[in-house]
């Protein structure tokens, strides 16, 4: 047997063990899951996660022939939405990861995927990196051969990284008085999304924190929504061993917002992976607004802040909202004096992680951020707040309007910036 | 910490929510999934059938036997009740008089009780007589049984929502969003309706309130909107407007967690435990409200030996073997949708502070009486009230 069939082989038998058999017959076809899809309602590429899931699925014995489930974003909106705890985003992921095994995968879904290694080549020469994303004809040649939609948004490279950043800054005067926590950035954190992890980094010390950072690579979220399910163990396996380096009982502190939920539950929920030292490490995660939002209702977070006199459009990522937490940044952000928060009401941005990146599906991403984008742009006062790298650079793409994660908001109001 | 916790986004735990947020209480609603007002038909039933049709369910709730939930509530507190709810939304949201039912065709043309409805579909009540209008991309909508079972005419119109044969209720309800689409949806509609006093169309007419004025106007006859099955456009109306009165009066909201088990501290519950992504959270509160459903939601559950068990608090239920309570004819009454939990005058039950709403009550087969909303609302606002000390 190919090491291919063998493959396919046993990701069938876990959609049959694991989701089909415990979850699929649970649907009652309320369809609450099509209502709130963001994809659905924008194309008719994709036929909806109740169709695709629960009720294709019974048909997918043989080969896999109902390519619409590659349209799925992954957002798993489904999930969260679903009142009788039918896993659909999970069965119609596994079912993608079938398909892309017996039907081969673009070599684009290979590239875009691999962000830890496109941060290391882009730093050094960050500003010829940058011109060249920045320039259109070497767009429309991406597009061409490798399927990268020329409009779609494209991180920008820093000329520092967040470990030279620490290595070379001032040590921090104040000490600790709480003990230590593991800041977790993601791997965007650390080549892209720079100034969001570094000011995490000095609220947590601010409030009295000591912030362990080991060395950290890509949690293999982008390979999973790809399908790409062997490349995405390595990875998460690789950064749990990681980030349990700094310690194995410490609370784990993440500003990536999706990478965040790709420990606490894709990666055991769509992966598989039951490792204890995994689940060890998805117990310990909090999202950096959560993390601050428990202080808060236990009565520890400082709320000396400074004024803010500012209406700031919020929207919550979909892999945030999965993680089944709340708003814990809005709330966090109404703590702020003078911060008006207008959430979205938007379920997804388009972009979902890689999805909209696709020249097949850079249209349908725009038109999934569409609400969003114009909510924007009607309630805006220069800034925009929003907890996932991927998410900000789409909707600041989209309208031109500055987006920052919400701890840079808190990081200004505790006058640290 | 929270004054109040409530588990459940339907009709029972949105109205305990809203009436607790608004009294000033700091509010945690957490629900599994989303909630099941957007299942429902969009409309308010408190009493239907008692066991014959009911025109005036406030005068009807007076004859019930003691252990249906309105009996320990009384007419009166039931009437402000589902008075608060229809003020609450507005008038372009529900209206009616929970001392009248209307009397309102369903999608195949059986005449349904009801107390509160929404305002584009109470045409439809003592009408002097009827045409329906199908849309051919709309299979959800049999307009030729419906108008079969009416004894009036139906029509069809052929004009996609979207490039789809076939399209959901709410795809429809999206569309018509767009002016230019609900002009040439009012346009078509117009050109094709069959001679009536009042027609009928699907439940299609808007996501938003008011929406289907402006059809209305362009068709320029009487219509009524007629609910289908979900996703239900009318329910989802409501649903959005009371989550939406929740945020705006400062309620916070976690959906997509389960709550899988409690905390006590004596006769009091102290925190119940949320199984979020990678771990639990114990959610802290002075007073709980439970408004998880019943049996369609899996808050009371049924094994493979028959027993009945409310699985979260363990709480005492009035039957606990399903095996002797539902009966051979599926059209007859069967007591086992009428096991629930009992719970004293304050709505409470086991727990000193652990408050019932909606389904998850014993005492009525709320399907077959249609009574489900008022039970609903009525137990959600005593709790609410409870807690608030009896003060409004």
């Amino acid at each position: 047997m190919s090491a291919r069939s063998e493959q396919s082989k046993q990701l069938r038998e876990r959609l049959n063990n694991e989701l089909k058999r415990v979850s699929l017959d649970h649907c009652v076809k309320c369809t609450l899951c099509e209502q709130y899809c963001p994809v659905y309602p924008v194309t008719e590429m994709f036929t909806g996660p109740k169709f695709v899931g629960p009720q294709a699925e019974r048909y997918r014995d043989g080969d896999s022939v109902d390519h619409s489930v590659d349209y799925c974003s992954s957002c798993g909106t489904c999930t969260v939405v679903c009142p009788q705890g039918v896993k659909v985003a999970e069965i119609n992921s596994l079912a993608r990861a079938v398909m892309k095994v017996e039907n081969g995968m673009p070599i684009r879904d290979r590239l875009i995927t691999e962000t830890t290694l496109m941060g290391k080549m882009m730093t050094p020469v960050a500003p010829i990196a940058n011109a060249v994303l920045g320039n259109s004809l070497a767009r429309v040649v991406m597009e061409k051969v490798v399927g990268v939609d020329k409009k779609a948004p494209m991180p920008t490279a820093r000329s520092k990284t967040l470990h030279g950043w620490l290595r070379s800054r001032p040590k921090p005067t104040n000490k600790p008085t709480r003990g230590p926590v593991v800041f977790f950035h993601g791997c965007a954190g650390g080549y892209f999304e720079v100034d969001a992890a570094m000011k995490s980094i000095e609220v947590l010390e601010h409030i009295g924190f000591q912030v362990l950072v080991p060395k950290q690579g890509c949690c293999g979220l982008a390979h999973q929504s790809n399908g790409l399910f062997d490349r995405a163990t390595d990875q998460v396996r690789a950064l749990v061993a990681q980030l349990r380096s700094a310690g194995t009982d410490l609370t784990i502190v993440s500003s990536a917002g999706s990478c965040g939920g790709m420990l606490r539950h894709e990666a055991h929920e769509i992966l598989g992976l039951d490792d204890p030292e995994l689940l060890d490490v998805g117990t310990r995660t909090r999202d950096i607004s959560e993390f601050l939002m428990e202080l808060y209702d236990a009565g520890d977070l400082p709320t000396d802040f400074k004024r803010i006199d500012l209406r700031v459009p919020y929207h919550q990522p979909c892999q945030v909202r999965s993680q089944g937490i709340g708003m814990p940044a809005a709330d966090l952000l109404r703590l702020i004096p003078g911060i008006e928060v207008v959430e979205s009401g938007s379920i997804c941005c388009g972009i979902a992680g890689t999805y909209g990146l696709k020249k097949e599906k850079y249209e349908i991403a725009q038109a999934v951020g569409k609400g969003l984008f114009d909510m924007v742009e009607a309630t805006n006062q220069g800034v925009v707040a929003c907890d996932t790298e991927t998410c900000r650079w789409q909707i600041e793409k989209s309208t031109g309007v500055r987006t920052v994660h919400p701890v840079v908001l808190v990081h200004q109001a505790y006058g640290l910036s | 910490m929270s004054d109040v916790v409530v588990i459940g986004l339907g009709p029972a735990g949105l109205s305990a929510a809203l009436k607790l947020v608004e009294s000033g209480r700091s509010v945690l609603l957490a629900a599994k999934g989303e909630g099941g007002f957007q299942l429902s038909q969009g409309t308010v039933d408190v009493l239907g059938y008692s066991p014959g049709r009911v025109a005036n369910p406030l005068a009807a709730i007076g004859e019930l036997p003691a252990g249906h939930p309105y009996a320990s509530i009384g007419a009166e507190k039931v009437r402000d009740a589902v008075a608060w709810l229809r003020d609450t939304l507005g008038e372009e949201l529900l209206v009616g008089d929970p001392a009248q039912n209307y009397v309102l065709p369903t999608a195949v043309g059986a005449m349904r009780p009801t107390a509160l409805a929404q305002p584009s579909m109470v045409a439809a009540h003592q009408a002097a007589s009827y045409a329906v209008v199908g849309v051919r991309q709309l299979k959800d909508f049999p307009a030729e049984l419906l108008a079969g079972n009416l004894g009036c005419r139906a029509a069809w119109i052929d004009l996609p929502a979207r490039r789809e044969v076939d399209s959901s209720g709410h795809m429809f309800a999206r569309a018509i969003e767009d002016p230019a689409y609900a002009k040439r949806f009012a346009a078509a509609v117009a050109a094709a309706a069959p001679d009536g006093a009042v027609l009928l169309l699907p439940a299609i007419l808007g996501v938003k309130p008011g929406t289907w004025r402006r059809v209305a106007d362009q068709v320029g006859r009487p219509i009524a909107e007629v609910p289908m099955q979900p996703p239900s456009v009318p329910g989802i109306r409501l649903h959005d407007a009371l989550l939406a009165k929740f945020k705006a009066a400062g309620g916070r909201v976690i959906i997509g967690s389960r709550v899988v088990g409690c905390k006590t501290n004596g006769g009091r519950v102290a925190s119940v435990t949320l199984a979020v992504a990678g771990g639990t959270r114990d959610l802290r509160a002075t007073d709980f409200v439970f408004a998880p459903g019943g049996f369609a939601s899996g808050a009371i559950t049924v094994d493979s030996r028959g027993k009945i068990s409310e699985p979260l608090f363990g709480l005492p239920l009035t039957q606990t073997d399903a095996n002797t309570l539902i009966g051979p004819d599926y059209w007859a009454p069967h007591p086992l949708f009428e096991v629930g939990v009992e719970t004293d005058a304050a709505g409470r039950a086991k727990y000193e502070n652990l408050y019932l709403a909606g389904d998850i009550i014993a005492g009525a087969e709320r399907w077959r009486e249609k009574s489900g909303e008022g039970i609903a609302v009525a137990t959600a606002v005593r709790a609410a009230e409870s807690i608030m000390g009896g003060r409004a």
